[in-house]
């Protein structure tokens, strides 16, 4: 079956992968949970459910997949907290996903999100042609997800500003909304519970209050622990989203991952992989996520442009793209990499170094 | 299982496995108990018991005669053999060890890991697999999940008996030390076998054991060491002693034998059994990670508190447990009150899992002959007040006391300095030596003195080297001579050996620095020996000690040095830091003896200062020695400078040279008005580029001038320019004008750091 939709929302995608873990369920589930906490975990971290395979969603750091959701069984709210491209939002979608079978229930934070948008807000039309109603009222996903005892997402929470972030402390302590002009209480259903992910790179924006945090169990999502595990991630997400995106290349061979995930890794840590020598870091964050949409990029390089293989000079095109986001500065940097550690890795790497070159001179 | 015998297998240091060993005795009501410890040992059994003894406390056992070996067997409150002993004394039961005898044991050729009580190597690689089965976990948690939270006796004896069945199982027979444990196996059942003997009934025993020898104990009747074999086996003469021990190094010893990762963790754990609370060891735990967290300054809220337990046990069920793990309660505290971050509560973490508990014995009982002595010098220098666990300031005057007549009360001080500085050597916290006060007064000395537990378990370890505190010290400082690298390593222990005042070590260190004495050095290296030596030779003698046994090996070193000096100045920038380091000593060990080669010192000076192939720094600093002991003069000075900065030497050379003269007797420099005529003559000659290049090493040379000194030449300059100081102010001081900021402007693209 072709798929029209760009990005189906998580619970779509996997399905057949939820449907198996609940058809065979065997441990309690919590009230308003599609599943048992273990087979939340087994959805996360991958398995097997009879005959059916469950591809790892998020790879590495089990235990803190453990966590979120041993938070989310006490009824307290969770925030993840990581570098940009940590994969705080996929694993919130999952979790979602998984546990209620919707992921759908999103507020996006921005600068511009209001309080209504996490409370509810009102269809003018009708509230002036026939006063305050439950019909005039448009309730936010936060508001659906306590009348049915589910959880709601709240993106980039750090990203909003302080007052529509305090909306949600009565939300998270009272575990209920009024709504005065209906002369209204809303209590949560069992269930209900909110995950936000916050950006440490935004710290200092819209710095949350304490009285918010304390609302919340933190996890702190770190980027992937060694080299394999990254490039474990890098080649399985690749593999899904080519499968979307008809991308008509070839996957990415294990070589290729291997350098693009070393090349990251190295810029980001700030020393090669076996620390001998010290690297100057970009500006940018260079995170596992923009590894993956390199790659995905190459791809598509090569499928529309080229024979359908990455060579080295699409590898290059994207990388160039990915290290250099301020041109001044980066580029600096990136020549420096390029002529004082790849250049003396050997003859493995000599195709992408001439080819990044080519794109330097 | 076995003939009758009731065997308990155990995991050393496991609460629950003292819990349920205590109520398996409770049932079985055994008439003697038999544990697994060096059988030699049981007259120490009586003072584990003492009403005043507070565990840990460790049993060590270790050789008379070097090299030192030890066993070491600590116990906690918690630990099944101990809470044996405790039941056998309240029940009025014999209880006798029967492992190995301790001087049989310390006769088992070296292997790295001995004083283990438990031979780890070949078990190892169980562990580690069970490590990675475990994921995330670890063995210890491993354990913990799976043993530590049995609720029923004959649940844990079954569990612990089938893992210790099952690890001996895989590993039989593989491990370096194999035929050991069949040894001590045999001997195990040899001590059975006497028992029943004795006339106990095979059911009225209870052996207590690792879980490991279980199965190799159960034959007992059949099959045990003979009378003739266990004479037959190799001994070595050894003592022993009970001491007081320290959750710290419970927690350092981590491992499956002799400690573990979190003891005061595991007392939280025992207690709660004692309680009968299964959660009593979570609320605790969490509750005092608050509670430090509080004390230092973080808030947290006892909602906090209350969401981590929540947390804590809903990550227990994730895992199937009952009770959250140690893991599952550290996850929990990082995620409630340190915000997912590991650093924001570590130390909490450190306080909580490990602690502060020491243990405590009744007085007398642990009294090794070292300790005796401590004891008995602390009362005949009065030093007895200093005993104590606040921390006090002992300020000590070496010279003769000549108000007194006997010969000890008169250098009382000097016979404490002695005595303190032996235990410095030995690294005993007792002692804290304030260092400060040496260069301006050698007879006067500052000590902190404080009392710990700590200190005691120091001191029962200082055992090992010797009987005496001056024996400890002399063994102490024959390894260090032994382990040195090099000259100056000895040189260090000379020089200790003298503050503490002991001449034969003295001597034996001199032996092993004339030994490799005309072994290739580097001049550093001699210069740093020289130094050491020349202190000692110096202020030997308010020391009571004759130091002249030093004097022919420091003329030796000295001349040597000053034969390869010149030689050792041809070096680079970053070099010449540790030379004019070597300089410096040198020249201060010359000044210091009139019995060394004075004419050879200054010769090999006139040589670096003339020479201008050698590292211009250090010949200018060579210079500044010679200007300062008057062996240069004017006029040469003025002929040098001249030359050492005319137009055709690189910049960088010359201002190196000038920057290695005014390291030293500053104000004779300033004075000399003539030198920066030459100075500034110099700077005319350059051309810009040379300019620039001068700069940054001249303002290198310039940059640890104080400001006073500073001011005073710019005044000399302003002399020569012909301004007064008045003028120079209102220079300084009138607004900058534009085409000046201009250049200023260009001066940011400058690197001063080149």
């Amino acid at each position: 079956m072709k798929q029209e939709v760009l990005r189906l929302p998580a619970e779509q995608l996997f399905q057949k992968e939820i449907d198996a873990l609940i058809a065979a369920e065997k441990d309690p589930v919590p009230a308003g949970w599609k599943m048992s906490p273990r087979s939340v975990r087994t959805y996360i971290c991958g398995g097997k459910v009879g005959k059916t395979v469950i591809t790892p969603k998020y790879i590495g750091h089990e235990r803190l997949v453990e966590i979120a959701i041993a938070t989310l069984v006490t009824d307290r709210a969770l925030l993840l907290i990581g570098e940009p491209g940590t994969a705080k939002s996929w694993l919130s979608e999952h979790l979602t996903a998984a546990i209620n079978g919707d992921s759908t229930k999103v507020i996006q934070g921005t600068a511009g999100t209001t309080e209504e948008q996490i409370r509810y807000s009102w269809n003018y039309a009708m509230l002036i042609a026939k006063g305050p109603s439950l019909d005039a009222m448009l309730k936010s996903p936060v508001f659906h997800a306590m009348e049915t005892g589910s959880i709601a997402r709240v993106e980039e929470i750090s990203r909003c500003a302080s007052e529509v972030q305090d909306a949600l402390i009565s939300i998270l302590s009272e575990k209920r909304i009024s709504v005065p002009e209906l002369g209204l209480e809303v209590p949560a259903q069992k269930g209900f519970s909110i995950i936000a992910t916050a950006n440490t790179r935004d710290k200092g924006v819209n710095d949350m209050s304490a009285a918010l945090k304390r609302r919340f169990n933190i996890v702190v999502l770190p980027s992937p622990a060694n080299l394999h595990a990254e490039m474990e991630i890098v080649r399985t997400r690749v593999e899904q989203l080519s499968g979307n995106l008809d991308l008509n290349a070839k996957l990415p061979d294990e070589d290729v991952v291997e350098k693009v995930c070393t090349i990251f890794r190295e810029l980001r840590n700030g020393e090669t992989l076996d620390r001998s020598q010290k690297v100057k870091g970009p500006s940018g964050v260079l995170s596992t996520a923009e590894a993956i949409s390199l790659l995905c990029n190459s791809m598509a390089l090569a499928g529309s442009f080229g024979k359908g293989d990455i060579t080295d000079e699409d590898l290059a095109a994207g990388l160039q793209g990915a290290v250099v986001k301020e041109e001044e500065k980066d580029i600096v940097i990136w020549k420096e990499y390029l002529d004082n550690v790849m250049k003396k890795r050997g003859s493995r790497w000599t195709g992408l170094y001439k080819a990044c070159k080519e794109l330097n001179r | 299982m076995g003939a009758g015998i009731h065997f308990f297998g155990i995991r050393h240091l496991s609460p629950a496995g003292a819990y349920y060993l205590r109520e398996y005795l409770e049932e079985k009501k055994p008439k003697l108990v038999l544990i697994e410890g060096p059988s030699d040992l049981n007259d120490q059994i009586e003072n584990m018991t003492r009403p005043e003894t507070r565990p840990p406390i460790a049993i060590l056992a270790y050789t008379s005669e070097a090299p030192v070996r030890t066993i070491l067997y600590p116990f906690a409150e918690y630990s099944p053999e101990y809470q044996a002993i405790v039941w056998c004394r309240e029940h009025k039961t014999d209880c006798r060890f029967m492992d190995l005898p301790s001087e049989a044991f310390l006769a088992i050729p070296y292997r790295d890991d001995i004083d283990e009580e438990e031979g780890e190597e070949g078990r190892q690689s169980v562990y580690q697999g069970l490590d990675r089965a475990a994921k995330e976990d670890g063995y210890d948690m491993f354990w913990e999940r799976t043993l530590e939270h049995v609720d029923s006796t004959e649940g844990y004896r079954q569990g612990v008996y089938t893992f210790g069945a099952k690890l001996r199982k895989l590993t039989e027979g593989k491990e370096s030390d194999w035929m050991e444990t069949l040894v001590r196996e045999a001997c195990m059942r040899r001590q059975i076998r006497l028992a029943v003997r004795e006339g106990f009934l095979p059911e009225e025993i209870v052996v207590v054991t690792g879980s490991y020898h279980v199965e190799g104990l159960k034959n007992w009747a059949e099959d045990a060491m003979s009378e003739e074999e266990f004479l037959a086996l190799p001994r070595v003469e050894a003592s022993h002693t009970l001491m007081p021990y320290s959750y710290y190094r419970l927690s350092t010893r981590a491992g499956y034998g002799a400690g573990n990762k979190a003891p005061a963790y595991y007392a939280l754990l025992w207690e709660a059994f004692l309680y009968q609370e299964p959660l009593r060891a979570s609320y605790s735990y969490l509750s005092r990670i608050a509670g430090y967290q509080r004390e230092n300054g973080t808030p947290v809220s006892s909602a906090q508190t209350i969401e981590a337990v929540r947390l804590a046990s809903s990550l227990a069920q994730l895992r199937g447990s009952k009770a959250p793990s140690l893991r599952d309660l550290r996850d929990a505290a990082v995620t409630l009150m340190g915000e997912g971050r590991f650093s924001a509560v570590n130390l909490a973490v450190a306080d909580t899992e490990i602690g502060t508990t020491i243990g405590a014995l009744p007085d007398g009982v642990s009294r090794t002959s070292i300790q005796e002595d401590f004891y008995r010098q602390l009362k005949e220098w009065k030093l007895e007040k200093y005993r104590d666990l606040t921390a006090q300031e002992l300020a000590l005057d070496l010279r003769e006391n000549r108000n007194v007549i006997s010969e000890k009360s008169a250098y009382l001080d000097l016979y404490r300095s002695f005595f303190l500085h032996r235990l410095r050597i030995l690294k005993i916290s007792f002692v804290d030596w304030q260092q400060v006060t040496q260069d301006n007064a050698t007879w006067a000395e500052r000590w902190i003195v404080r009392w710990t537990p700590e200190a005691e378990i120091e001191l029962v370890e200082a055992a090992l080297k010797g009987d005496t505190i001056a024996q400890a010290a002399s063994f102490a400082m024959k390894e260090r001579v032994e382990t040195a690298q090099n000259m100056s390593g000895i040189a260090s222990v000379i020089e200790d050996a003298f503050t503490c005042g002991m001449a034969e070590a003295v001597r034996y260190a001199l032996t092993a620095l004339q030994a490799i004495a005309v072994d290739a050095a580097s001049l550093e290296e001699l210069a740093l020996t020289a130094s050491r030596l020349s202190v000692v030779i110096q202020y030997g003698s308010i020391r009571r000690l004759d130091a002249s046994p030093l004097i022919p090996i420091l003329t030796q070193i000295f001349y040597r040095a000053c034969l390869l000096l010149p030689g050792a100045c041809v070096c680079d920038d970053n070099g010449s830091k540790g030379m004019q380091a070597a300089m410096e000593q040198l020249n201060k060990v010359d000044l210091a003896h009139d019995f060394l080669d004075h004419e050879a010192w200054l010769l090999a000076l006139r040589e670096i200062a003339n020479r201008d192939d050698l590292n211009t720094k250090l010949s200018g600093y060579a210079a500044a020695i010679l200007l300062e002991r008057g062996e240069m003069d004017t006029e040469h000075l003025k002929l040098e400078v001249g030359r050492r900065l005319s137009k055709g030497i690189p910049a960088d050379l010359g201002a190196g040279w000038f920057e290695g003269l005014a390291m030293k007797n500053r104000y004779a420099l300033i004075a000399r008005l003539s030198l920066w005529e030459h100075l500034d003559e110099y700077l005319n000659t350059l051309d810009d580029e040379e300019f620039k290049r001068a700069l940054v090493f001249l303002r290198r040379a310039f940059a640890d001038f104080s400001p006073a000194e500073k001011d005073s030449i710019a005044e000399n300059l302003g002399e020569i320019w012909g301004f007064h100081a008045q003028q120079v102010s209102e220079a300084i001081n009138r607004e900058v004008s534009q085409e000046e900021q201009e250049l200023l402007a260009g001066l940011d693209d400058f690197d001063f750091d080149i």
